[in-house]
């Protein structure tokens, strides 16, 4: 049978490529979010300067018990927004351990060379050198704690040599140095190394360190030493092998999370936009085949080896689609991951790895999608008879079976019930729920769409022909005849309708709603930012400059919130309270912000209803390093989108993040009052900083955004860009599977003309209602979405983005039929009627 | 072995529908092995019905058809299928040939389908008496519709059924390629011992047969011994008058 389903594939070439280009697209796409997720698996940074410890103990993340469903609790490890941190006694416990040769403790402390702004930078103590074999290019380590010795990138930058003195800026702080040596060092931020003491002092949270190295005396069991290690350090991690480059570079646990979670995310939307298509276009290439298959069955084959034939067929394909889109994959892989890097998502040294894996996975998932819609396209066909084979035209088979109508309806209620889902949860939940909805009405289309497409045919038969008369009267018939045969082409126009409306406009509507509400939200005219982080002083500074009514220092940071369903990081600011209602208004619904203090929180209303916390409540989460507090909740606020979920004093948050420093400064001042010189000495006395206008810094916040919606706008341009092919596709095959009938109706005289017209009026008809139940789909989706966002009903859709939806999907309906209609109205009717179809 | 190849007792067959049609209407007849019957009768009368009904392409609404000692009422599709392909051959009225195989490919589709070696002496002997030989190599697109019928006889033949179907076998042929058929068929009944069953219109084609069986309105209305071509357009033509035949298509 699979030397028949070759020979199938060779003759009957047309109907194969839509279905092969389905495939092959598929699992390019597929093979992209794999092979990502398979990168971000296999990643793990590189040991570069612990590359000499057998070991590292750190505390980077934590794993949190959800609620207990059904008597089994399911755990989250989150990794720590700010990274946790390790006691400085730990170090000598682990020293202790037999065949440990030394234990490091090793700071990383932000720095920015005044010389070279643009090297990032961090310090550390020259005692952690001895966890990596750093080579002393020239000049010595540092002796005193005024002394430096900087990377030799670092050197190169600010044009360094020992000897020459050099200001950093720590903590906010610029503090002037002697550079005493220049070291060769490796890893992606530039190294520069105090003495140990300075280290300590320097560190924003004293008395700890942010990782161990265990250095393992020569000889000994190393297996035994870890083991020996974790027992001695049972409060935190101890990360061997691999794994060290995931403790000694954050970044890399940041690009590893995105890549397998974006590539994760994307592949599941991804694999469901492909079940529908592929599906569709299988069906559809075995439903223009029906005489042949008939004919087939008339000359004896069985069922079976009809079956057999198809999914040879479907099985040849899939696998030539696997050799076109795994190697496209892989490019296209490249580009996304150049992208990433140059895009500042993940550092230059994430590279793709693997391969194979994804690859392998792909294609048997591709394949068995393709197989099994294939399998049961043929189990229909097991019930064509062979005497169809020999009727003028095969009868168009029966609308669907019940089981169809009732899953269909199913899905419909399940749809509309989602509606109130979304409704009531918010945020994140909320975009959970409103994907869910998306697809369960487009799965809802997809299994109604014969009924629809017959009772939109039947509606639709008085306008057709009062617009396009005898074609309108000839589409009409046409549309209703061939409801079944248009499911394809129905569903793919919704889904890209539905879905570029939905997900598209989301990130518009939740882009608008975090700057609108950010802009809304400060009250303050000025704002001072620093690259290297302002000291607390900024604040209280800025509040002695005649003519500021009030200034708040806003340190940005995450903390983890034991949602209903599962711990997660949240976005949080800490602010000083004191004067905060002149600088901030989140838009308190209750209680109030100047209860605020070091015991309190103020939470987004979002997060309040999706963690379970009522006002008066004592909320119990982690800080960003991993610390748990409880909480009285105070205050109830609107706007999380543009302020964080969670608002804590910065007394809270002190000793718990990894810079202990704030972001910016908000300041405002008297109407009418003149600060310029006062705002000028301000941004002065603090290195690398500059007074902006508030307007700027939403700006800034909405450039910020619009880089991370770049991933998720292409990711769905992708998606579209495929449900668009995909309806093309069907669109094409669908004109040119029309050839007999067309070359029939010019037979019996209908004018090409006439021809042309019916198709415009068939076309018009089907987008008509495509577009209809597309724009509704997305209208409820968005609307529920946006309703539990921001409560506002209507959501906001930018003009341009509405005309590129709709006008595209128009244009290429139309482009993807007049084209092949065209070129078979070309060809004479009487060879169109002969055999060949 | 009887001598009865194939027997059809009491079949009615209904196409449902809105407006049901009784296609076949309690019909019994026998047909012996090593003859040659003609069916007969306006367009619309049942023939095609019928031939699909005896050779187990379609299922009937009633009664039982047997190929030989075997019932087909309740077989399952696929050991009908493969009785199909073992035991009877069928000639259709068009649309018999699947575009993407070639000539050759398309004679031997039914022993390849049951994975059988096809016997190529037989083959050459089926080609050649069809007159297919220079063409073997060719898609059905690139033939006329009579070439494309010898085809189908072909393809009947070279399994060597028991029982040989032909819905209108000569309808598109001229008439000397048709005589060449006609003689073909012939051979395979007084040769071979082969039953063959022909649906067909054309008086002279019927004259091949040793027995002619007409059917109107789903009813046999005449069953004769074949009585040589002049008398048989003399009786389709009084039945013709006494039973106007719609334009129907057969
Ligand atoms: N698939 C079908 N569905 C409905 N009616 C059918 C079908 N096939 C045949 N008929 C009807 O059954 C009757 C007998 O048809 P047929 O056996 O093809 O006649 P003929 O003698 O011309 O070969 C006709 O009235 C025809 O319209
Ligand atoms: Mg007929």
């Amino acid at each position: 049978m699979l030397g028949l389903a070759a020979q199938m594939l060779r003759f009957r070439k047309g109907t194969f490529v839509a279905t092969f280009v389905a495939l092959a697209a598929g699992v390019m796409i597929l093979m992209t979010c794999g092979l990502l997720v398979e990168s971000g698996l296999r990643y793990q940074g590189s040991p570069q300067r612990y590359a000499a410890a057998v070991a590292v103990v750190a505390d980077r993340d934590r794993t949190i018990a959800g609620p207990e469903i059904f008597g089994e609790t399911e755990s989250t490890t989150v990794s720590l927004p700010e990274g946790g941190r390790v006691p400085e006694t730990l170090v000598k416990a682990i020293a202790a351990v037999p065949g440990v040769a030394s234990a490091v403790g090793d700071h990383s402390i932000a720095v920015t060379p005044v010389a070279a702004p643009g090297v990032p930078a961090t310090g550390h103590g020259w005692g952690s050198a001895a966890l990596a074999p750093y080579r002393m290019v020239s000049g010595t380590q540092p002796r005193t704690d005024g002394e430096v010795a900087v990377d030799a990138r670092l050197a190169a930058g600010g044009k360094l040599q020992p000897g020459d003195a050099t200001a950093l800026v720590v903590g906010g702080t610029e503090r002037k140095f002697r550079v005493s040596g220049v070291v060769d060092a490796v890893g992606p931020r530039a190294a520069v190394f105090f003495t140990d003491t300075q280290a300590a002092r320097l560190d924003p949270n004293p008395g700890s360190f942010t990782a161990i190295g265990v250095l393992a005396a020569p000889g000994a069991d190393k297996a035994a030493v870890v083991a020996a290690v974790r027992t001695a350090a049972v409060n935190a991690k101890t990360y061997v092998d691999g794994e060290r480059g995931l403790v000694e570079q954050p970044e890399a646990v940041a690009a590893r999370a995105l890549t397998v979670q974006a590539g994760a995310a994307f592949g599941g939307y991804a694999a469901m936009i492909i079940i529908f298509v592929v599906a569709g276009t299988v069906g559809l290439s075995v439903r223009h085949r029906r005489r042949d298959l008939a004919l087939l069955r008339a000359v004896a084959a069985t069922p079976g080896q009809v079956r057999l034939m198809i999914l040879g067929e479907v099985g040849l394909l899939s696998l030539l689609a696997a050799v076109v889109g795994v190697p496209a994959g892989l490019a296209a892989t490249a580009w996304t991951r150049d992208q990433l890097v140059t895009r500042g998502f993940v550092p230059g040294t994430f590279e793709l790895s693997g391969g194979l894996l994804s690859g392998l996975a792909v294609t048997v998932a591709v394949a068995v999608v393709a197989l099994s819609s294939a399998w049961i396209a043929a189990l229909r066909t097991t019930r064509i008879r062979p005497t169809e084979a020999l009727g003028e035209a095969a009868v168009e088979p029966a609308l669907g079976g019940k089981v169809r109508i009732v899953s269909g309806l199913v899905f419909l209620a399940g749809g509309v019930s989602l509606i109130g889902l979304t409704g009531a949860t918010g945020g994140t939940t909320a975009l959970g729920a409103a994907t869910g909805m998306l697809y369960t009405f487009v799965l809802a289309v997809a299994l109604l769409a014969p009924w629809i497409n017959q009772a939109a045919a039947k509606l639709l038969t008085p306008v057709l022909r009062t617009v396009w008369g005898t074609s309108g009267y000839l589409a009409a018939a046409n549309l209703r005849a061939n409801a079944r045969g248009m499911v394809a082409v129905l569903t793919a126009l919704v889904l890209s309708v539905g879905f570029g409306g939905t997900v598209w406009f989301l990130q518009d509507n939740l882009q608008r709603q975090t700057v609108v509400q950010s802009h809304d939200g400060t009250l303050a005219q000025h704002a001072l930012t620093g690259a290297a982080g302002l000291p607390a002083t900024a604040a209280a500074k800025a509040r002695k400059i005649p003519g500021v009514v009030a200034a708040t220092g806003v340190r940005r940071t995450s903390v983890i919130i034991p949602n209903q369903l599962e711990a997660q990081a949240v976005a949080a600011q800490g602010i000083d309270p004191v004067g905060a209602d002149q600088t901030l208004d989140l838009g308190v619904r209750s209680g109030s912000l100047t209860d605020l203090r070091a015991s309190t929180v103020a939470l987004s209303t979002t997060l309040a209803d999706s963690a379970g916390w009522k006002l008066g409540d004592d909320a119990r989460l982690w800080l960003g390093d991993g610390t748990p507090v409880t909480l009285r909740v105070v205050a109830l606020y609107d706007r999380g989108w543009g302020f964080g979920d969670v608002t804590l004093d910065s007394e809270t948050l002190t000793g718990h993040t990894a810079t202990g420093l704030d972001d910016h400064v908000l300041i405002r001042t008297a109407p009418g009052a003149d600060v310029t010189a006062g705002l000028t000495d301000l941004a002065n006395a603090y290195p690398m900083s500059t007074v902006i206008g508030t307007d700027q810094l939403t700006g800034e916040l909405a450039q910020d955004l619009a880089v991370s919606a770049w991933l998720n706008k292409m990711l769905i341009a992708v998606l579209v860009g495929y449900a668009v092919l995909a309806a093309a596709n069907t669109l094409i095959m669908a004109a040119l599977a029309r050839a007999r009938e067309l070359s029939l109706l010019r037979l019996v005289g209908v004018t090409r003309g006439q021809v042309r017209r019916m198709v415009h009026a068939e076309q018009a008809g089907l987008l008509g209602v495509a577009l209809v139940i597309g724009t509704a789909i997305a209208a409820i989706t968005l609307s529920s979405v946006v309703h539990a966002v921001s409560g506002e009903r209507i959501p906001y859709v930018p003009a341009l983005g509405a005309a590129v939806i709709l006008g595209g999907t128009i244009a290429l309906a139309l482009i993807a039929t007049m084209l092949p209609i065209g070129r078979v109205l070309r060809t004479p009717p009487v060879q169109g009627i002969g055999l060949r179809e | 072995m009887s001598d009865i190849a194939v027997s059809v007792e009491g079949v009615s067959k209904t196409y449902g529908g809105e407006q049901p049609v009784i296609a076949l209407a309690n019909v019994d007849a026998q047909f012996l092995r090593g003859t040659a019957t003609a069916v007969m009768g306006p367009s619309g009368s049942g023939k095609s019905t019928l031939l699909h009904c005896a050779a187990g392409l379609d299922r009937p609404t009633a009664g039982r058809v047997r190929i030989g000692a075997t019932d087909l009422s309740s077989m399952s599709e696929k050991a009908l299928t493969k009785l199909r392909r073992n035991r009877i051959g069928f000639v259709f009225q068009a649309f018999n040939l699947v575009g993407a195989l070639t000539v050759e490919q398309n004679i031997l589709l039914p022993s390849r389908l049951s994975g059988n070696r096809p016997d190529r002496a037989w083959l050459a002997e089926v080609v050649d008496r069809v007159g297919l030989g220079d063409r073997l190599g060719h898609r059905p697109s690139e033939l006329s519709g009579g070439q494309q019928q010898r085809v189908a006889i072909a393809r009947a033949l070279v399994t060597r059924p028991e029982v040989i179907f032909c819905d209108e076998p000569t309808g598109a042929l001229d008439t000397q390629t048709a005589a060449e058929v006609l003689s073909l068929l012939r051979s395979v009944v007084d040769d071979a011992g082969q039953t063959v069953i022909m649906v067909t219109h054309d008086p002279v084609a019927a004259s091949y047969a040793d027995r002619v069986m007409v059917l109107a309105d789903g009813r046999i209305v005449q069953d004769m011994p074949q009585p040589g071509a002049e008398r048989i357009a003399e009786q389709l033509a009084r039945l013709g008058r006494r039973q106007p035949v719609t334009s129907r298509e057969g």
